[in-house]
C-alpha cells in the first residue's frame, strides 16, 4: 500500500537494486578477466622453462644421419639463438612474445607466427566442424534417447556412440578411407584419401571451397563420429536427472503436449552441463587433432606442435602451445561469463 | 591437445568383427537402407501428428538436400574430371612422401626431401652419375687440378639461363661458395665441404677457380645448389636465417634446374613443380611434378592405389610385399647409402681435459671384447627377421653402393656368425665364464650388465627388435644385457654423456666417403662421433687420404682405414637397410636406379628420375636402358567411370529423395497453411 502511494521510492528502491546488479555483473566479469589474463601470463612463463627440460639438442637431432662438423652446429645455434644461457633466452622470449613476434621456427626456419597462421584455417575448418556437428546430433540424440529411455532408439544410439567413442579415431579414418575413398566392393571411392585440396584447386573460388568441402567430409565424419558419445551422454544424463522433476509433472498437469515439456520446460533446465562440455570442446579446437590430421594428412596445429616435439623446436612448441592455451582460457571466460548471465548464483 | 583414446584390445577387436559383420553381410546394408527409410517415414508422420515447427520443414529439407548436394557435387565432378581429355593437357607426376621439406632455401634444410626440392630447382656444379655417384659434368664441363692440389678449375657451360630469363655464368658459383665461405647463417649446410677453400673467383663467365691452402680430395664433388647472384646478393645476412625461398605471389623462384618451383611453402603439404623447356640437360618428358607429404605411410599406399599419387616414397617392407602382386604397380626395395650399425662406448673423455666420463662398462673399451661379439651378430637373421628382408647384410662402414670405396673382409676376417668362435676369442681375450656361466672381466671380477640402448622412435622398431636379437646371442655367449629405450633426442644427450655401453642407430654415407670416415677421428669426440673412437694410426690416415691427389692410392687408403674400424670394432655394421619405392607404372615408366643395379628410384644423388620419368604410353624401350623400369598394363581402367556414375546416381537418388520429403511435407501441412 505504501508502495502503491509512493511510486517514487519504489522506482527508487528498483534503480538501487539494478545497478547493484549490474554492479557485482562488473565485478565479476572483471574478476574473471583478470584472473583469465593472471593464467594467460602464468602459461607464458611456464611455456618456456616447461619445453626447455625437453631432451635433446635441435641442431645435433636435425643433421642426425650425416657429417656436421662442431663449426657448423655452432654456426647453427649462433644463427638461432641456441647459444645463449637460459635466462637470457628467456628475456628474448618475454620481449619478443610481449611485441608479437613467436620468434623463428628452429626446423622450418620461417616465422613461428607465420607457420601458425598457415595452419590455423585447416585446424578451425576440420576440429571446428566436426566439434559444432558433433555438438548438434549429440545433444539431438541425447534429448531424444533421454525422453524414451530405455527405449530402441535409446538403446542404438547409446551402443553406436559409446562404441565410435571407444573406437580409435585413426582407425575409424583407416577404415573410412579404405571403404569411400579407395572403393569397397561395390561403393566406389568417391572421396580422396587425405589432403586438403586438390593439387590445381582454385583457392576462393567456389569450385575451391567445395573441392576442400569435399577432401574435408571423411575427416569431419571420422570427428563428429568420434566426439558424438561426449555430447549425447552428457546431454542424456543431465535430462534424465531432470525427468523426475515436480515441474515437469505441473507442465504435463497443465495439459501441455510432450513435445512441449520437453523442448521449454525439461531441455533448458538440463542444458547448462552440455554449455560447459561445448564451450571447453571449442576452446580446444586451436589444438587440433593428431591422429586425424595424421591419418587424412592435413596440416593443422595438432600436428605442428607434435612434430615439434622431435626437433626439439622450442619456439613452435611455445607457440602453438600458447595458441591452444589461450583458446581453453578464452573459451572458459565466455562460459564462466554467460553462467554468470544464465545463474546469478554463481557470481557471488 | 587431443590424442587418439585408448581402446582396450579385446572391444577393439570386437568392434572390427562387428564391422567386418557388416560389411561383409549385404543383406544387412539393405535391412539398414530400409531402416533410415522407415525412420525417414517415421520423422514425416510424427511431424505431420504434431504440427510443430511445420513452417520451417520445407526449409530445413532443403537446406539438408543442399549440404548433401554441395558434399556430392565436387566428388562427382572430379570424379569425373579424370577423362583423357582432361590428362592430355598437362602430364603431372605426383610423388608421395612420408616427411615434409624443411626448407626450400638451400643453405638452411637438412631433410633429403629439401634435397630433392633442391635438385629439381637448382643445378650442382657437379652432378653424380647413376652408376656409382661419381663426379660427372654438371654446370661446370671440365675440370683440372694444379699439380699441388691447391688450384682446381672449372670449365662452366655457357647459355644457361636462370628461368627470369638472366644468363647464368661463373659469377653465379663464385657468388654462392662465396656466399658459404663467409660464416654463420650461410655455414651451417655446407662448410665442411669447402675445407682449405681460401678464396673463389670467376676470372670471367666460364671459369670457377678455387684456391686451397691444403689439397682437398673431397673436390670436385661440391653438392652445393648454385643459386642466383642477382636475387640471393639483396638476402642479407639477418634475413638468410629466415628467408624461405619460396615462390611469392605466384611468381616462381629463380632456379636453372629441369624443374621450377611454382607453389608450396616449408611445412606445407603440398609442392608444385612446372618442367623448365629451356633445361639444358634436356627437357622432362613430364610437364609437372608434385609432392604430396602424407603424415603416414598407410594413407600414401591406398592413395597409390586409388591413383591419386603416381609414386611412393619410403614404404615399408610389407607395404612393398602387398603391391607387388597389384596390377599397373612395380614396387621394389632399393639399395641406398644408408648402414645401420650397433656401437659401442668406446672411450668417453672430457674433450677438453682428456679425462674419462660417463660410465661404460669397462668391457666394452676394450677391442678384444668388442671384436669378439662380432662373431655373435647373425646378419642373416637380422636382414629377415628385423627388416622383412628389406636390407643387405652390413660388415664395414662403405656400403655396397659405393663398390669404388668399399673394403670388402676376406673370408678369414669377415665376422661370421660363430658363437663358438667368439667364445673362444672372448676366453682368449681373458673374459672367461665364471662358476655361474656368466663370463667374467680377465681380473675375475664380474661384467655386469651391459646396457643395450635403442631408440623407441625408430621406424618399424628395427632399433629395439636388433638390439633384442643382440642381447638373446650375449647370453648365450654368458654376458647379462639388458635392452634400454630412449627416443632419438635423449639418446643423443646420453651418448655426449657417455653414459652408454652400445646403442644401434644409422648413417647416411655420401658418395665421397670423407665425411662418414672423419667422424671417426679422434677429432670429432664430443661433435660428430658418437663412439668416442680414437686412434692416431686412423687419424694420420684419414689426413692423408684427405689431401690425396691420387684416385687409386687414395681408395686403397680408405680401405684400410675400414679394415682397422673393422678390427677395433667401434661400430659393428648390421644391416644396409633399403628403401621401399612402388611406382604407377601403368601411368609413368623409365624411372633408372642409382646405383645401378639394384639402387632407388628416387631421393637419388641428382634429380635424373624426374628427366628420365615418361609417361608409360611414350615409354617406348626407355632408349634402350636396360636397367629402366618398363611401363606395365593398366588395372581395371573402368574404375574411375563406374564411380563416376554410382555417384552420380546416389546423387539423383538424394535429389529424388529429398524432393519428395518436401512435396509431402506441403501436402501434409496445406490444411494447416491454409
Amino acid at each position: 500500500m505504501t508502495l502503491a502511494t509512493n511510486p517514487s521510492v519504489a522506482e527508487a528502491a528498483e534503480e538501487v537494486e539494478t545497478s547493484r546488479r549490474h554492479r557485482s555483473y562488473g565485478r565479476y566479469v572483471l574478476g574473471k578477466v583478470l584472473g583469465s589474463l593472471a593464467s594467460l601470463a602464468f602459461v607464458l612463463v611456464v611455456n618456456f622453462f616447461l619445453f626447455r627440460v625437453l631432451p635433446g639438442d635441435p641442431a645435433r637431432n636435425l643433421s642426425r644421419g650425416r657429417f656436421v662438423s662442431k663449426g657448423q652446429l655452432a654456426a647453427f645455434n649462433k644463427t638461432y639463438g641456441l647459444d645463449q644461457s637460459v635466462p637470457q633466452q628467456f628475456l628474448t622470449y618475454l620481449n619478443n612474445t610481449l611485441h608479437g613476434d613467436l620468434g623463428i621456427s628452429i626446423k622450418y626456419r620461417v616465422p613461428v607466427s607465420q607457420l601458425i597462421l598457415d595452419r590455423l584455417w585447416p585446424t578451425l575448418l576440420l576440429v571446428g566442424t566436426s566439434t559444432i556437428l558433433a555438438a548438434i546430433i549429440g545433444v539431438w540424440l541425447g534429448i531424444r534417447g533421454a525422453w524414451k529411455r530405455g527405449g530402441a532408439f535409446d538403446k542404438a544410439s547409446t551402443g553406436t556412440s559409446l562404441t565410435l567413442y571407444s573406437m580409435p579415431e585413426w582407425w575409424l579414418g583407416l577404415l573410412l578411407i579404405a571403404v569411400f575413398a579407395v572403393g569397397w566392393g561395390p561403393i566406389p571411392g568417391i572421396f580422396p584419401t587425405g589432403g586438403l585440396h586438390s593439387v590445381d584447386a582454385q583457392p576462393g573460388t567456389l569450385s575451391g571451397v567445395l573441392d576442400t568441402a569435399w577432401h574435408l567430409t571423411l575427416p569431419v565424419i571420422t570427428l563428429t563420429l568420434a566426439y558424438l558419445a561426449d555430447y549425447s551422454l552428457i546431454m542424456r544424463s543431465s535430462l534424465l536427472d531432470e525427468l523426475g522433476e515436480d515441474y515437469l509433472t505441473t507442465a504435463r498437469a497443465k495439459g501441455l503436449r510432450d513435445i512441449v515439456v520437453r523442448n521449454r520446460h525439461a531441455v533448458p533446465n538440463a542444458l547448462l552441463p552440455t554449455t560447459t562440455v561445448i564451450a571447453l570442446s571449442i576452446g580446444f579446437v586451436v589444438s587440433g587433432a593428431i591422429t586425424i590430421e595424421t591419418v587424412f594428412s592435413i596440416p593443422g596445429l595438432g600436428l605442428l606442435g607434435v612434430d615439434a616435439l622431435e626437433t626439439p623446436d622450442f619456439w613452435v612448441l611455445q607457440g602453438t602451445f600458447m595458441v591452444a592455451s589461450a583458446g581453453v582460457i578464452a573459451a572458459n571466460l565466455v562460459a564462466n561469463l554467460l553462467y554468470g548471465l544464465l545463474d546469478p548464483r554463481v557470481r557471488t | 591437445m587431443r590424442t587418439g583414446r585408448v581402446v582396450v584390445p579385446p572391444l577393439g577387436s570386437q568392434v572390427l568383427r562387428q564391422l567386418w559383420r557388416r560389411v561383409t553381410h549385404p543383406g544387412v546394408g539393405i535391412g539398414a537402407r530400409h531402416a533410415v527409410l522407415a525412420m525417414l517415414e517415421r520423422l514425416t508422420s510424427r511431424l505431420r501428428r504434431t504440427g510443430h515447427g511445420s513452417q520451417r520443414t520445407p526449409a530445413r529439407a532443403l537446406a539438408a538436400a543442399a549440404l548433401v548436394i554441395a558434399f556430392l557435387t565436387p566428388g562427382i565432378a572430379l570424379t569425373g574430371s579424370s577423362t583423357p581429355a582432361a590428362a592430355a593437357d598437362k602430364t603431372t607426376f605426383t610423388v608421395g612422401f612420408v616427411s615434409e621439406v624443411d626448407s626450400f632455401n638451400p643453405f638452411l634444410g637438412f631433410q633429403s626431401e629439401s634435397y630433392e626440392a633442391w635438385a629439381l630447382t637448382y643445378d650442382l656444379m657437379i652432378n653424380y652419375s647413376m652408376k656409382d655417384m661419381s663426379p660427372e659434368p654438371g654446370l661446370a664441363t671440365k675440370w683440372s687440378t694444379s699439380d699441388n692440389g691447391l688450384t682446381w678449375t672449372f670449365d662452366i657451360r655457357s647459355g644457361v639461363k636462370w628461368s627470369d630469363g638472366q644468363p647464368l655464368t661463373a659469377r653465379d658459383i663464385a657468388f654462392t661458395y662465396n656466399r658459404v665461405l663467409s660464416g654463420p647463417p650461410w655455414s651451417t649446410n655446407w662448410a665442411s665441404y669447402l675445407k682449405g677453400v681460401t678464396s673463389v673467383t670467376a676470372p670471367d663467365a666460364t671459369h670457377v677457380v678455387l684456391k686451397l691452402n691444403k689439397p682437398n680430395s673431397v673436390l670436385p664433388l661440391l653438392p652445393i645448389p648454385i643459386v642466383p647472384e642477382h636475387i640471393w646478393k639483396n638476402v642479407s645476412d639477418s634475413e638468410a636465417k629466415s628467408y624461405s625461398a619460396e615462390p611469392k605471389n605466384g611468381q616462381p623462384v629463380v632456379g636453372s634446374g629441369p624443374f621450377r618451383f611454382v607453389e608450396g611453402t616449408a611445412g606445407g603439404s603440398t609442392y608444385r613443380f612446372e618442367k623448365n623447356p629451356d633445361y639444358w640437360g634436356g627437357t622432362p618428358h613430364i610437364d609437372e611434378v608434385v609432392f604430396r607429404i602424407y603424415k603416414s605411410a598407410d594413407p600414401m599406399v591406398q592413395a597409390l592405389i586409388k591413383g591419386e599419387i603416381d609414386f611412393a616414397e619410403d614404404i615399408s617392407p610389407l607395404q612393398v610385399k602387398s603391391l607387388q602382386g597389384q596390377p599397373g604397380i612395380t614396387a621394389h626395395n632399393g639399395n641406398g647409402v644408408l648402414f645401420d650399425e650397433i656401437a659401442f662406448n668406446t672411450g668417453s673423455v672430457d674433450t677438453k681435459t682428456g679425462k674419462p666420463i660417463g660410465d661404460p662398462n669397462p668391457a666394452v673399451l676394450d677391442p678384444k671384447f668388442r671384436q669378439a661379439l662380432g662373431y655373435a651378430i647373425d646378419h642373416d637373421q637380422l636382414v629377415r627377421k628385423v627388416y622383412q628382408g628389406a636390407g643387405l647384410p652390413g660388415d664395414t662402414i662403405i656400403p655396397p653402393s659405393y663398390p669404388n670405396w668399399k673394403w670388402n673382409p676376406p673370408p678369414d676376417q669377415a665376422f661370421s656368425f660363430d658363437l663358438e668362435k667368439a667364445g673362444q676369442l672372448l676366453d682368449a681375450a681373458g673374459y672367461k665364464k665364471g662358476s655361474d656361466g656368466l663370463r667374467t672381466m680377465p681380473d675375475g671380477s664380474p661384467i655386469g650388465t651391459i646396457r643395450l640402448a635403442a631408440r623407441s622412435d625408430s621406424s618399424a622398431d628395427t632399433s629395439v627388435n636388433t638390439m633384442d636379437y643382440f642381447k638373446e646371442w650375449l647370453a648365450d655367449l654368458g654376458i647379462k644385457a639388458e635392452v634400454v629405450t630412449y627416443t632419438s633426442g635423449r639418446l643423443t644427450e646420453v651418448i655426449l654423456d657417455g653414459n652408454f655401453d652400445a646403442f644401434q642407430w644409422d648413417w647416411y654415407v655420401e658418395p665421397d666417403p670423407d665425411g662418414m670416415l672423419n667422424i671417426m677421428t679422434c677429432g670429432q669426440r664430443g661433435g660428430s662421433s658418437d663412439s668416442w673412437y680414437c686412434n692416431k694410426k686412423y687419424d694420420a690416415l684419414y689426413a692423408k687420404q684427405h689431401s690425396e691427389q691420387d684416385l687409386a692410392k687414395r681408395e686403397a687408403e680408405v680401405k684400410q682405414m675400414q679394415q682397422i674400424l673393422y678390427t677395433d670394432s667401434p661400430y659393428l655394421v648390421t644391416v644396409y637397410p633399403t628403401t621401399g619405392e612402388a611406382v604407377r607404372s601403368d601411368k609413368f615408366a623409365c624411372f633408372q636406379p642409382q646405383p645401378d643395379p639394384g639402387g632407388v628410384w628416387l631421393v637419388q644423388y641428382g634429380a635424373h628420375n624426374y628427366i628420365n620419368a615418361r609417361p608409360a604410353d611414350q615409354a617406348g624401350n626407355c632408349d634402350g636402358v636396360a636397367s629402366a623400369i618398363g611401363a606395365t598394363k593398366a588395372a581395371d581402367s573402368g574404375g574411375a567411370s563406374s564411380g563416376f556414375w554410382i555417384g552420380a546416381g546416389i546423387a539423383v537418388v538424394v535429389l529424388i529423395a529429398a524432393g519428395g520429403f518436401v512435396l509431402i511435407r506441403r501436402r501434409s501441412t496445406v490444411g494447416e497453411r491454409e
